[in-house]
């Protein structure tokens, strides 16, 4: 290259310049791909699910006369069960006519098709208040009662007239008449709590579908994974860390646990069905053997970080334990594991995040059953966490595959408290590890 | 400091100042070197002579927190003016690290690689002319030519350094810097390339920077010594070694202090 | 047969109590001999106990644990051989009694505790260590077993060589892992045709362009997309992203009607995939040694010849192991298939047609109402196995690309 001045910028680097400046725009635009593909997702999510924190009720004054609910006059509870949903359906019907006559509201609908905008649940919930309070009977009470998933779903955008006509669960007047009802104040939305704590409902009911067993269910199985997945990891991180020497049979059990790690979740899954379930016959669905199966999974993935943390403490704190006479395990125990705690700690609260969200194993142990009651952490019958239960995700998965379309906004709902309860454990995580880090 | 009047001076440097943050390494830095002639930069540890040096090919520029004021002409042209792309600069100005650096690729590719990302050579036998040139001139072709296409990487160390200088000079650069070529080397090949930096001074401006006082003054002309980030006496390389005016040199290269 | 036994063993009432009887006696015996040994110690110093080998408390430990652990695992060892019904209780009964005996009479001034308790400690450690194996020896034992018997009841040629995909509960079916395998692949890989050069691409840009700043606010969010469990992303290509690409995709151009198909699952999964090739294709970059950057910008190269030249080919070997586990991730995921894929074993190359997997057959298999002996549920652990092995294929696959070639630069 002869004498060429710095200062003009030759016709090859300029080409050379705008393909860099290409370059970088690839890059940034991939990474703008990624965060709208983020946006997307979570907008999607709450989009279709922010409405299943809001349910729609009416306020009905239902009339109880003894003579329907308790002839003997005794209250006894017993002869009172005898009277079943269908009893209670009639009043309802009753009472849910005589609010809208009160009003003013005209319309042309019949008794039946007046009350059969309430939910079907809505006697089930009667009921259960009467059996709480028989002193009501000969009374009257009014409570909030459920409306139906079509009415709900109209309010909340889903259903709309035209469609309404098509329908066979509920119809255009119906939803005129609930219109009405609502400008007048007797229908009203609020929030609802009930989503978190109702049990699952049955296909016809997805406004009274909740998930309290849900959520008591993946309880139980977070407790089984925290206790034993944490001290086995914790055991043989140390071990692996500190104790192990350096050959063929130690070598054999890291390159286990890395490939462990990226085994599929669904392997898991049918390890569970074949040792547990089938091998030592533990009871199908329950968060016992759900817990176990994700232990098993968690290992690896405490282990992992576990490690991480204990080869960060310095060698200079050892040495310093080594130098006044503590053993080898004194050392560790005493000196590197209170100061890799953070490390380890933050592990494991990550994996238990992870454990919370797997799916594909807990199908396989036969968690797709529709489960209708709080499992009980213990019973003699089936022992400890052994009741058939369900867990969030699964519950998730259950009513995607559920025909009313009600339930997707419950699913996505669920998911939302998933993710929120996710949030919180990584936020924790965060939290402790920044609050407890060190820089060595 | 006695003043050089240079009659045109290849590198010219006049108020140079460098920041790394807070830190004031480089302070006022006046200098100019001269073209086909040997330069070496001496002086203890963190003096700054390295960061003097990464100035004239700008590769502090890909330091985020260094900021650099002051003027560096070569050729009469200020190379921090806005119009000076560093990357047609460093076609000019070649660089030798410390640590021999070669590229995972192969002989041939390494010392290609320069010419080719600048489009020196119009066709396969200009490049491969190019790279012969390059690596005789770096005396390695003898060692290189039956095995043009193995991995750079398995030479010695010596031969990486070698393969490096010729990686350099590849791009026909008129300067060239060298940023203590020799400490991670041992006597042998060390011995080699300061050969080698005495035959290069016929075709480049060469500055050097060195932490060994006996190879500034085996293969350099003239030599600046640098202290805490001043430049200190700059002057013909005998002079500096045999009868230094500033009582800071004297005390550098009698071995009191460094 | 030891099922069998076991599981009478541990329902049959009458032994109920028994067995909560020895391991109840373990845990009292235990405390009892810490407190115990601890004394015992003391005593026999004559109550100094600098004159002891170690602290009193070690002593205790020392009983404490030789009482647990050789219960411990004569439990382990008994539920494995599982007959040992009547007797078991009694032999973990005799087991904890002679450990506290033993122990005891061992204390003694002259009697190093500390380390003997130790040991204990390390056999513990040890133990938790070996799980990891005893997993990975379930896992293929257990799928090995009912492999055996699937294909004791089912050609495997047909198996492993038939295009065809139709299970009948009333018999005669046909379960060829092909049509299979096929869906999964084609997921697969459109996932990594999507999520290599976005991953990549992030990557290159969060090491080398990006300002602090950035970093901070960008690598935090691709991680989100990390921790998001799998059922999300299902859920996101059933009611959105299927209906999407059927609406504005599939329909006007003719390909098909169906809202879940290979693209959904596909699109979806990529996404996916972005932060775990990202992640690990930064680390990668990173390890490139800044050396070699320096000496391609002192030539005058531009950033992007040097990534290009230099920095990926550099890093190539760790680039494609990053790849191959993620195809490893991709072809193991369920949620993702079972919402967004559909169910059809179809062989096809229109990608907007619903194709399933692998995972999602293992899922409707074993969640179905066939008897569980028959060839329609145990193929389910045919399928099994075959996942496993193909991704433990690919994983060390990458691990051993990675090691290979890391020499280069080392």
């Amino acid at each position: 290259m002869t004498h060429k001045s710095l200062l003009i910028a030759d016709a090859r680097t300029k080409k050379r310049n705008a393909a860099e400046r290409r370059f970088k725009a690839y890059g940034l635009s991939a990474i703008v791909v990624a965060i709208l593909a983020l946006v997307m997702l979570l907008v999607s999510v709450f989009g279709t699910g922010a409405s299943a924190f809001r349910q729609t009720y009416a306020t009905v004054t239902v009339p109880l006369p003894e003579d329907k609910l308790d002839k003997s006059g005794v209250r006894d509870i017993e002869v009172m069960k005898k009277v079943t949903t269908i009893g209670y359906t009639k009043l309802l019907n009753e009472g849910f006519e005589n609010v809208v006559i009160a009003s003013g509201i005209p319309t042309g609908l019949s008794r039946k098709d007046i009350g059969g905008m309430l939910s079907k649940e809505a006697a089930a919930t009667i009921r259960d208040h009467i059996l709480a309070n028989p002193d009501l009977v000969g009374t009257e009470a009014t409570l909030d009662l459920l409306m139906n998933g079509r009415i709900d779903g109209y309010f909340k955008g889903r259903v709309t007239l035209e469609s309404a006509a098509l329908d066979s669960n509920t119809s255009p007047e119906e939803l005129a008449l609930a219109q009405a009802l609502k400008d007048a104040g007797i229908i009203h939305t609020k929030f609802n709590w009930a989503f978190l704590t109702n049990p699952d409902a049955s296909d016809q009911r997805p406004e009274a579908a909740g998930l309290g067993v849900a959520i008591l269910g993946s309880l139980y199985m977070m407790i089984v994974v925290l206790v034993t997945s944490l001290p086995i990891a914790v055991a043989a991180s140390i071990y692996l860390e500190e104790f192990a020497p350096k050959n063929r049979w130690t070598d054999l059990i890291e390159v286990n646990i890395s490939n462990l790690a990226a085994v599929p979740s669904i392997v898991y899954g049918i390890l569970g069905l074949a040792i547990f379930i089938n091998f030592m016959e533990l009871n199908q669905s329950s968060p016992l053997v759900g817990g176990l199966v994700l232990s098993l999974m968690t290992l690896p993935r405490i282990i992992i970080p576990a490690r991480a943390a204990l080869k960060s403490v310095p060698p200079s704190i050892r040495d310093a334990a080594l130098g006044v006479g503590a053993s080898k395990m004194q050392s560790v125990f005493h000196h590197v594991l209170p100061l890799a705690a953070p490390g380890i700690l933050t592990g494991v609260i990550i994996g238990l995040g992870q454990a919370l969200g797997e799916t594909a194993p807990l199908l396989l142990i036969g968690m797709v059953a529709f489960v209708r009651e709080y499992p009980a952490a213990y019973t003699p019958d089936a022992g400890l966490f052994g009741e058939a239960s369900t867990a969030l995700p699964v519950q998730v998965y259950n009513w995607t595959q559920r025909a009313d379309p009600g339930f997707v906004e419950r699913a996505s709902g669920a998911i939302i408290t998933l993710l929120i309860f996710l949030l919180v454990m990584n936020a924790v995580a965060i939290f402790l590890r920044r609050k407890f880090e060190r820089r060595w | 400091m006695k003043d050089i009047n240079m009659q045109n001076p290849k590198i010219s440097a006049k108020n140079v100042q460098v920041y790394y943050g807070d830190n004031h390494a480089i302070k006022d830095v006046n200098v100019e070197i001269a073209d086909k002639t040997v330069t070496a930069f001496i002086g203890p540890s963190g003096c700054g002579k390295s960061t003097f040096l990464r100035c004239l090919n700008r590769m502090n520029d890909t330091i985020d927190i260094c900021r650099v004021t002051g003027e560096i002409k070569i050729d009469d042209e200020d190379i921090y003016d806005a119009k000076v792309d560093p990357v047609q600069l460093r076609a000019k100005v070649g660089m030798v690290f410390q640590k021999p650096n070669p590229f995972p690729k192969s002989i041939y590719d390494n010392v290609a690689y320069g010419p080719k990302i600048h489009g020196l050579a119009r066709n396969k036998a200009e490049l491969d002319e190019i790279v012969e040139k390059a690596l005789r001139k770096a005396a390695l072709w003898n060692e290189a030519k039956d095995r043009l296409n193995s991995p750079g990487t398995g030479l010695s160390g010596g031969q990486q350094q070698r393969l490096c200088i010729a990686r350099a000079i590849a791009t026909a650069p008129e300067v060239l810097l060298m940023d203590e070529p020799c400490s991670a080397l041992d006597p042998i090949a060390t011995a080699q390339v300061e050969e080698l930096i005495d035959e290069l001074r016929q075709s480049y401006s060469v500055v050097i920077v060195t932490h060994s006082m006996q190879q500034a003054a085996r293969v350099s002309q003239k030599t600046a010594f640098f202290h805490l980030g001043n430049l200190v006496e700059y002057d013909d390389t005998t002079k500096i070694f045999t009868n230094p005016d500033d009582p800071r040199t004297e005390s550098y290269i009698s071995g009191r202090i460094g | 047969m030891y099922a069998t036994s076991l599981a009478q063993f541990t329902k049959d009432t009458r032994h109920m109590l028994p067995m909560y009887v020895p391991l109840l006696a373990t845990l009292l015996l235990a405390v009892a001999g810490y407190y115990f040994a601890a004394k015992r110690a003391a005593a026999s110093a004559g109550g100094d106990i600098r004159k002891l080998a170690a602290l009193p408390s070690q002593y205790g430990l020392f009983t404490a644990l030789s009482v647990i652990v050789p219960t411990l695992a004569a439990l382990i060892v008994g539920l494995g051989f599982g007959g040992l019904s009547g007797a078991l209780p009694l032999v973990l009964l005799s087991v904890a009694g002679l450990g506290f005996l033993v122990s005891l009479y061992k204390v003694s001034p002259a009697f190093r505790a500390r380390t003997h308790a130790e040991t204990w400690i390390k056999i513990i450690l040890i133990a938790a260590s070996v799980i990891a194996i005893l997993t990975t020896v379930g896992i293929v034992f257990s799928m090995l077993f009912e492999t055996r018997n699937f294909f004791s009841q089912y050609d495997w040629r047909a198996f492993f060589f038939s295009t065809e995909w139709s299970p009948n509960f009333r018999g005669n079916s046909a379960l060829g892992i092909i049509p299979l395998l096929w869906g999964t692949l084609y997921i697969s890989l459109i996932a990594l045709t999507f999520a290599v050069p976005v991953g990549l691409f992030a990557a290159i840009y969060l090491s080398e362009y990006a300002s602090r700043r950035t970093r901070s606010f960008a690598k935090p969010a691709i991680e989100i997309l990390a921790g998001i469990p799998t059922i999300v992303y299902g859920l996101f290509a059933l009611i959105t992203v299927g209906p999407f690409l059927r609406d504005y995709f599939a329909q006007p151009m003719g390909f098909g009607d169906s809202a879940s198909s290979v693209m959904t699952a596909g699109l979806v999964m990529g996404i996916m995939l972005i932060p775990f090739v990202s992640s690990l294709s930064d680390d990668i970059i990173n390890a490139v040694p800044q050396a070699m950057r320096d000496g391609s910008l002192g030539l005058g190269a531009t950033k992007s010849e040097t990534i290009r030249q230099v920095v990926i080919p550099a890093a190539l070997p760790g680039i494609v192991g990053a790849i191959l586990l993620a195809a490893s991730r991709a072809i193991g995921e369920t949620m993702i298939v079972v919402l967004g894929a559909g169910a059809a074993a179809r062989m096809s190359l229109n990608p907007f047609e619903a194709m399933t997997t692998v995972t999602v057959k293992i899922v409707s298999q074993l969640t179905g109402d066939t008897d569980f002996a028959s060839p329609e549920t145990l193929v389910a652990f045919a399928l099994g196995l075959t996942l496993f092995v193909i991704t433990l294929g690919l994983n060390v696959f990458a691990l051993y690309i990675v090691r290979k070639y890391r020499e280069q630069y080392e």
